[in-house]
């Protein structure tokens, strides 16, 4: 076990416009999200089964014209986002985050852990 | 040859870049520690600004730098200012909380481990040394501060604000002085609990201090989670017996904080032994270096082990922790040693936390 930063530590998170979103974190790696995609993906109880981890919103259910309206940290682990459509209360672990990474080479590295068409 | 050798600043600071910071793995110069350097004639003094009051080398890295810097040649007298600047949690920037520059958590697995007892006796060595602190009791279901502190009736407020109690040298919150009476209970569901923590954070005015030290509930609760998703804790510290069967219990706890991305400050061995009054003998009645095992196992810091003696109890009963009113006691040597070697820790940790920008 180690307190050391790594790729799940984030350095620098940044709101481009109000649908995309930038991580870049202790590794170096950089990561953009697009807000309607992570919002398809949201881990509370509402959108996800919490026995069976089947979703209750999909990917499709959600417009494009989504925004994101706040982006806040919870302690050292998570971001919290409000999103244009009155939701918020999904918890996106950046450990999450850094697995949903949409970039190329970490699609490669673990297809289908980035909420693209294969999630559907 | 007895021209006179011009002292340069620059000559000082190429000395004093020998001395490391053993915790940071640095030298002070680098780390920006020395301030103030005044050259008078053969004279040198400095400061060495150290990150806590509390610093466990800070009289041999003195020693190391006025030894260094009074070798110079042309220098015949070194003298070193040892200084103390508690740095703040990078992302330490709730704004109600803003004066706050370090929370550390204390947890358990079980209860009845003396996790407050140790909580309160390291808050207060910390003080002693010349930091400010507070302690805001967490076992909203079981508070034991207000006893071992001394501290009975409700805190003053001011509008919204509450003003925090003082005691030992501490400012000091808990649930347990919100009550009437000392017995009655707090019979509460989980978000009553949620919410009772959050006020005895937010709503105290705590003013400015280096630590927060927060004495959790035994176990992983609610309060834990709370406090793990509302503000960025600098670390925890667990604290168990050397017994088997806390010990898998704590490491639970630690689980729980490693979850939420919590540094793991280290690891507390209280009860290690028992010393018999009558004969001085150690006897392990939990068991012999359980926690160091597990510690060294998971791969955090060991921050030692306190005893089981009388008198720790009885000042926790007397409501002034051992660490003042008996500073000579064999525990009490042993918790400042502990509370030295937190305070290292939590330097490490901030240096090492990159900063998050957020925009």
């Amino acid at each position: 076990m180690s307190n050391a930063a790594g790729p799940t530590d984030p350095v620098k998170i940044k709101k481009l416009d109000s649908r995309n979103l930038m991580i870049q974190w202790a590794d170096g790696h950089e990561s953009r999200y697009v807000g309607p995609v992570l919002r398809g993906l949201c881990p509370c109880a509402s959108c996800q089964d919490e026995d069976t981890g089947q979703r209750l919103i999909l990917p499709i259910h959600i417009p494009d014209t989504l925004e994101f309206k706040t982006v806040e940290l919870v302690g050292l682990y998570a971001l919290q986002f409000g999103w244009s459509d009155g939701h918020g209360t999904g918890i996106y672990s950046f450990e999450r985050l850094r697995q949903l990474c949409p970039c190329e080479d970490c699609t490669k590295a673990s297809p289908g852990a980035t909420g693209s068409a294969a999630d559907d | 040859m007895n021209k006179e050798i011009d002292v340069a600043e620059e000559r000082v600071l190429g000395e004093l870049r020998k001395v490391r910071d053993p915790d940071l793995g640095k030298d002070i110069v680098s780390l920006g520690f020395v301030r103030n350097i005044k050259i008078e004639g053969a004279s040198v003094s400095f400061d060495i600004n150290l990150t806590t009051p509390a610093c466990p080398v800070k009289d041999q890295m003195r020693d190391e730098a006025e030894a260094l810097v009074g070798a110079l040649d042309g220098v015949t007298s070194a003298k070193a200012n040892m200084t103390a600047e508690v740095r703040k949690a990078p992302r330490m920037d709730k704004s109600s909380l803003a004066g706050i520059k370090n929370i550390v958590a204390v947890g358990s697995g079980k209860g009845g481990v003396g996790k407050s007892t140790i909580a309160v006796n390291l808050a207060t060595a910390l003080s002693m040394a010349g930091a400010s602190v507070g302690v805001l009791d967490g076992d909203i279901y079981g508070p034991t501060m207000p006893i071992m502190l001394g501290v009975t009736g409700p805190p003053d407020h001011v509008g919204n604000r509450i003003t925090p109690r003082e005691s030992s040298g501490l400012k000091f919150m808990s649930m347990g002085l919100m009550v009437k009476t000392p017995d009655q209970p707090l019979i509460w569901r989980g978000p009553m609990a949620h919410k009772a923590f959050q006020q005895c954070l937010f709503d105290v005015d705590w003013g400015e201090l280096d630590y927060l030290v927060v004495d959790l509930p035994p176990g992983t609760g609610d309060v834990h989670l709370t406090l793990a998703q509302s503000v960025p804790i600098t670390g925890c510290v667990i604290v168990s017996t050397p017994q088997d069967v806390g010990l898998q219990i704590s490491v639970k706890t630690l689980r729980m904080f490693e979850q939420t991305k919590v540094p793991i400050l280290g690891i507390i061995e209280n009860m290690a032994y028992y010393v018999c009054p009558h004969c001085d003998s150690k006897d392990h009645i939990f068991g012999d270096g359980g926690a160091r095992r597990a510690a060294e196992q998971i791969g955090v810091p060991f921050l030692g082990e306190v005893p089981l003696d009388l008198p720790i109890r009885t000042q926790a009963d007397a409501g002034v922790p051992i660490v003042i009113a008996q500073p000579e006691a064999a525990s009490s040597v042993v918790l400042r040693g502990i509370a030295e070697r937190l305070a290292a820790q939590i330097s490490i940790q901030n240096y090492n936390t990159p900063v998050l920008e957020v925009e």
